[in-house]
């Protein structure tokens, strides 16, 4: 099957010039499948982090939005245990217009500006509601227990 | 017989005239059309009673009597019809005749004794009844009956002696026992002479002869006239006699040069015997009432080269045919091979001797020798190797050399041929024709004797309609007036080539058609009105109509007075005989006739016989008569049929094609090329679906069908489902109405319904520019400005088509907006941008942004510096891919012709509308030719398209209402968007831009969606058949060979 032009393009891009701090690259042996690499912003408790992410494009993509996993454990209350992110535009809010760069940089920002009134994990999100120092604390740990290269 | 004195004139020296035997027998009022006439040379003498045709050995006739003495070898006999309970005079007794019996026994020994089981076998199981009436006796010199001939032999010897067309002389015994013994066998030996009087004119023949070959009944008459044939090709058999010319062999005399090849005719005929489908070809063929044949399967149908193989005969000749000049007050000057074809045209009109001289042999006929007699003194026949002449299919015999010989005047015009300038050739043609033969034809009616069933109907016409008064001073004058029958899109321009090639006032046209037609008759009638009447088929018909329904409607066309002629335009038109056209061109009253048409054989043999029974070309005007020799013979794969309709075309068909070559051996045309290209299109994915389900659906259905084998039976829904396909290839607008009013068949149709209505959601409405609301105003004034640059967000490609939302005019491709808006749709959302999210929008409201043609109109030469003026437009219409594929290529076309000239044909009106929205809303000028319009609105719509303009024009048409006849050489590029059945009517279509007067090239593009029912079509189209064109006629069987198609139809390739 061949890939469509937007995919191809949009690789290319993101190879000659990946947004900061945010790495993706596609599988050779298949295209739609890109291994991702977000730091974590500064000033957020997953600063210094390298967290590692899969990135799937369905067949409907650019009609439906790809699909998008953390791989490094993280503590943050819009990520579930099993990686999975709580994000609009990789739900209802997708629109074609949108593209892997812009995805993962919503990705990045939501690693700045965690939404505990939205959560998935419900347990971190309490945490982060009750004791928020606490649970940056827990993250800043995750993060150098997990994210650290 | 009616006597048998006339038979012995050979010594009667006053009251005979010996030059013709036919002479001198009481002759019937209307002579068999099958007889061939008589032949003028034949002054010899013909001072014979009897000739010898052979003798041949009887090896088991029986004895009756007991007892020795009477008969022994060498004993002259003589042969008696038992004449117990017949009626018919017994000629058989030889009048006292001292033949020399030795001779004939001369080679006896060689004939031992029989065995039993011969003479067993040769016993023929033929009922008691049928028995009695065939004794034949043998008694010896003294009239004492010993013997009897063998059933088998009596059964056609005793019809010979009945008729009393031969005799038996100097017949002996060869073998017998001394002692004779009821049943005991002899052989005999039976010398036969034939009288003179069987090469009279049968009596019999005083009866039409298509009542010879009628399925069913056969009156008496017929019956003799049947077994005089059998018995007498038995005689021949039996004798050893075998024809030296003619009838059972391809060859024609005095004609060595140019004719078919043995090969040529056994590819004509035995072509599809290699699947050995003989008996299915037979088994169609009898379908139905026997009126017409109902198989279109391979074995019929003819191919274009087999065709070429039909007429080339009638060709041959063609180059050094002699010219003729036309008058002067027609006015064109005529080429070459327009000469040649007036000088024909002229004089068959005038009935002289075909201007190709006609010297074959009538095509049933075949050409004998009389054996010398063994015997001398009897029989002196001054010439050795005298002929005679043998009609195998009537029974007929005759002395003199049976010519092919026409009757009617007039002819087949088979125009493959453009024309030479703006007009028709054909129409040139036929127009210095009738200036050339324009005076009243004050001859006798020319068919007073040899139109019998014809003059008799036309007779009762006459009476209905006309006061005595009319007809008399008509006839008085003679006809004048021509009538030329033509499609209603040609009517016009008949009318308008007439008047340009005549000087003015010599022929005054009428167009009668439509509202306002005048009072034919009385114009016709006045000397100083109008000469020709132009009518159409359509008024052809509904009059015939009329006047079969009351006797006394009279209709102007039928009228009591004949036309001096009428010409059939487009001839093929009435190819079917039974259809009404057919039935009223028939019941036209005229001396001279002529059907033109580019296609005489359409794919069958049987197309022929409308047009000969048109111009009475006797014998083969009679259906059942065609049938039997042609079309009959050729489902035989006998050789036989082809040749005989060589010879009619020969003496009956001018045929004139692109390729020929006048007599200084220059081509006749010389065309353009012709480029035809296939431009095949995917679907877009909605289409694909949409076409899948429908496809699904179908398929299911028919296998279904297949599989309780009740396909035959739902013929018509299978049609009817194959033109949904074909249909939803086109657009899927187009299966939309349908669908609503079928039935819901299984869950699948419902799935469909949703994804037509959600592709169609829109339409109709003006396009128009919008302002926009206050956000856009950036995005607006900058339209236009780097269009080209600009990305669209979705597929990241250069924007195809941009549109934009109306909301916050954000743009992207078409494609990608309207597949955006259809997910949003699919999640039941609803539309808005990808970009910003503001909605709600639908397909509708987008905005397509419209670059302006880089040279459309004058304004844009200076298109570099000016800023190109950006249009907008309410994508309210759906579009298909052929549309698109359409619309693309005229743009091309537009940037390099500014102003083109395209002719797009289609065969569905409803398609018709969609592609004039496109046009529409490309700003194209287009004009539309279709058959729901009248004559005036399509003449109005061709004349506007043809006026020149600076700026491009197209043209709509039908496939079937524009296929013939119109002359568009003003465009040059053509647009197939559909495909047709059979490939013959596309590009007598494409021909309509590809004829004489088209100077450029002419670039055909078809347009073929990928993987659909076109590619099967395609497939069939090349198969040569033609299924639906069955149904479309209105039959509902199917035979084994669409059944074929449409397993291709649903197959899984």
């Amino acid at each position: 099957m061949s890939l469509p032009k937007r995919i191809i393009k949009e690789t290319e891009r993101l190879v000659a010039d990946p947004a900061p701090g945010i790495s993706a690259s596609p599988h050779e042996d298949n295209l739609r499948y890109f291994d991702v690499s977000i730091q974590g912003p500064d000033g957020s408790p997953f600063q210094n982090g390298i967290f590692r992410l899969e990135l799937f494009l369905p067949e409907e993509y650019p009609m439906a939005p790809p699909k998008v996993r953390f791989l490094t454990k993280i503590y943050h209350p819009n990520i579930d245990k099993l990686g999975r992110i709580c994000l609009d535009i990789l739900k209802d809010k997708w629109s074609p217009a949108l593209q892997i760069r812009t995805v993962l940089l919503s990705v990045q920002a939501l690693l700045s500006s965690p939404n505990p009134d939205d959560p998935l994990a419900t347990d971190v999100a309490k945490h982060y509601k009750e004791d928020e120092k606490d649970a940056q604390r827990v993250s800043r740990e995750w993060t150098e227990k997990y994210a650290s290269e | 017989m009616s006597s048998e004195k006339p038979l012995f004139f050979a010594g009667s020296d006053d009251e005979e005239d010996p030059s013709s035997i036919r002479e001198s027998s009481p002759r019937p009022a209307k002579r068999r059309r099958l007889s061939p006439p008589a032949n003028t040379q034949s002054s010899k003498k013909l001072t014979f009673r009897a000739a010898y045709l052979g003798s041949f050995i009887v090896g088991n006739a029986w004895s009756t009597v007991k007892g020795k003495g009477y008969v022994k070898p060498g004993d002259e006999i003589l042969v008696e019809r038992d004449d117990l309970d017949q009626d018919q005079p017994s000629s058989s007794r030889p009048k006292g005749r001292t033949a020399a019996s030795g001779k004939s026994v001369s080679n006896n020994g060689k004939f031992k004794q029989l065995s039993v089981a011969t003479m067993l076998k040769a016993q023929p199981k033929k009922d008691t009844k049928k028995k009695a009436h065939t004794v034949v006796r043998l008694t010896s010199k003294g009239g004492f009956e010993f013997g009897r001939l063998p059933q088998d032999v009596a059964t056609w010897v005793s019809r010979l002696l009945e008729l009393g067309i031969v005799d038996f002389r100097g017949s002996s015994v060869i073998e017998c026992p001394a002692a004779l013994h009821s049943g005991a066998n002899i052989i005999v030996s039976l010398s036969i002479y034939i009288k003179a009087s069987a090469f009279k004119t049968l009596n019999t023949a005083s009866n039409p002869p298509k009542a010879m070959f009628n399925e069913g009944h056969e009156t008496s008459d017929e019956q003799v006239l049947r077994e005089r044939k059998s018995s007498l090709l038995h005689l021949f058999d039996v004798l050893g006699l075998k024809p030296v010319d003619g009838s059972d062999m391809s060859k024609i005399r005095q004609r060595a040069d140019g004719l078919l090849g043995d090969d040529d005719l056994m590819q004509l005929t035995q072509r599809p015997s290699t699947s050995g489908k003989l008996s299915k070809s037979v088994r169609t063929e009898i379908v139905g009432d026997g009126e017409e044949v109902e198989v279109e399967a391979d074995g019929e149908d003819l191919s274009n080269n087999e065709l070429d193989m039909i007429y080339k005969r009638a060709q041959q000749n063609d180059q050094r045919m002699p010219e003729m000049d036309p008058p002067e007050t027609f006015l064109l000057t005529l080429r070459g091979y327009q000469k040649q074809a007036l000088c024909w045209m002229h004089s068959l009109e005038l009935g002289i001797v075909s201007a190709r001289e006609a010297s074959s042999m009538h095509p049933l006929w075949s050409e004998y020798r009389f054996p010398s007699e063994p015997v001398e003194g009897i029989i002196d026949l001054t010439d050795d190797e005298r002929p005679f002449y043998f009609n195998p299919y009537s029974g007929e015999l005759s002395l003199d050399f049976p010519k092919t010989e026409r009757k009617c005047r007039g002819g087949i015009l088979a125009y493959v041929l453009p024309p030479v300038t703006l007009g028709m050739g054909k129409t040139i043609m036929l127009s210095a024709l009738i200036h050339t033969n324009r005076g009243p034809d004050t001859a006798p009616t020319p068919q007073a004797n040899e139109q019998p069933g014809v003059k008799h109907r036309q007779l009762k016409l006459d009476k209905a309609f006309r006061p005595m008064a009319t007809q008399i001073s008509q006839s008085s004058r003679g006809p004048s007036a021509t009538l030329i029958v033509a499609p209603t899109s040609l009517l016009t321009q008949w009318a308008e080539e007439l008047q340009r090639c005549s000087k003015s006032g010599v022929v005054k046209t009428h167009v009668w058609h439509g509202q306002n037609r005048l009072d034919l008759d009385a114009a016709v009638e006045d000397e100083e009105a109008v000469n020709v009447v132009i009518t159409s088929y359509g008024v052809l018909a509904s009059e015939h109509a009329k006047v079969e329904k009351s006797t006394n409607r009279a209709s102007p066309l039928f009228r009591a007075v004949e036309w001096l002629r009428v010409i059939l335009d487009e001839a093929h038109h009435c190819k079917s005989r039974l259809s009404k056209t057919a039935k009223a061109v028939y019941a036209l009253r005229a001396r001279r006739r002529w059907a033109v048409t580019g296609t005489p054989i359409v794919n069958r043999l049987e197309d022929l016989f409308s047009l000969l029974k048109f111009l009475d070309f006797a014998p083969w005007s009679a259906h059942a008569f065609f049938r039997s020799f042609i079309t009959l013979p050729f489902l035989a794969h006998d050789p036989k049929a082809i040749e005989i309709v060589q010879v009619i075309l020969e003496s009956v068909l001018l045929r004139r094609e692109k390729n020929m070559r006048d007599s200084d051996g220059k081509r006749i045309v010389d065309l353009p090329a012709k480029d035809v290209a296939i431009e095949t299109l995917p679907f877009s994915a909605m289409e694909r679906k949409l076409y899948d389900s429908i496809y699904k659906d179908a398929k299911r259905n028919f296998e279904n069908l297949k599989a309780k084998g009740l396909v035959n039976r739902n013929y018509t829904h299978i049609l009817a489902m194959i033109m949904r396909l074909r249909r939803a290839v086109l657009h899927p607008r187009l299966v939309l109405s349908e669908e609503e009013m079928k039935l819901p068949s299984g869950d699948g149709a419902v799935d469909v319904e949703q994804l037509i209505k959600r592709f169609t959601e829109n339409e109709n409405g003006e396009g128009g520019t919008t302002n926009g609301n206050a956000y856009a105003e950036n995005a607006l004034n900058n339209l236009g400005k780097d269009e080209n640059l600009n990305e669209c967000p979705i597929c990241f490609d250069v924007m195809q088509t941009p549109m934009m939302f109306p909301r916050c005019m954000h743009k992207c491709c078409k494609d990608c907006a309207v597949s955006y808006l259809e997910a949003c749709a699919f999640k039941d959302e609803e539309g808005k941008c990808p970009t910003c999210s503001q909605g709600p929008v639908n397909e509708g409201d987008l905005l397509e942004v419209i670059q302006p043609r880089t040279r459309g109109d004058g304004t844009a030469s200076n298109s570099q510096s000016a800023l190109p003026q950006v249009t907008l437009r309410r994508n309210d219409f759906a579009t298909s891919t052929k549309l698109n594929a359409l619309v693309e290529n005229l743009r091309r076309l537009q940037d390099q012709d500014p102003c083109f000239r395209a002719v797009v044909f289609s065969q569905f009106t409803s398609f018709m509308d969609l592609i004039q929205v496109v046009l529409e809303r490309e700003h194209l000028a287009w004009y539309r030719f279709d058959g729901s319009m009248d004559v005036r609105r399509r003449n109005e719509a061709v004349a506007e398209f043809k006026t020149p303009s600076r700026s491009p024009k197209v043209l709509i048409i039908s496939l079937k209402a524009g296929g013939v006849g119109l002359n568009l050489t003003t465009a040059n590029h053509v647009f197939m968007m559909d495909c047709w059945w059979n490939a013959a009517t596309e590009n007598q279509a494409i021909d309509r831009v590809h004829r004489i007067g088209q100077e450029k090239t002419v670039y055909v593009k078809h347009f073929i969606i990928e993987d659909t029912i076109e590619g099967r079509i395609l497939q069939i189209q090349k198969r040569k058949t033609a299924l639906v064109k069955e149904a479309f006629r209105g039959k509902s069987g199917a035979d084994s060979e669409s059944l074929e198609n449409l397993k291709i139809m649903f197959g899984d390739d």
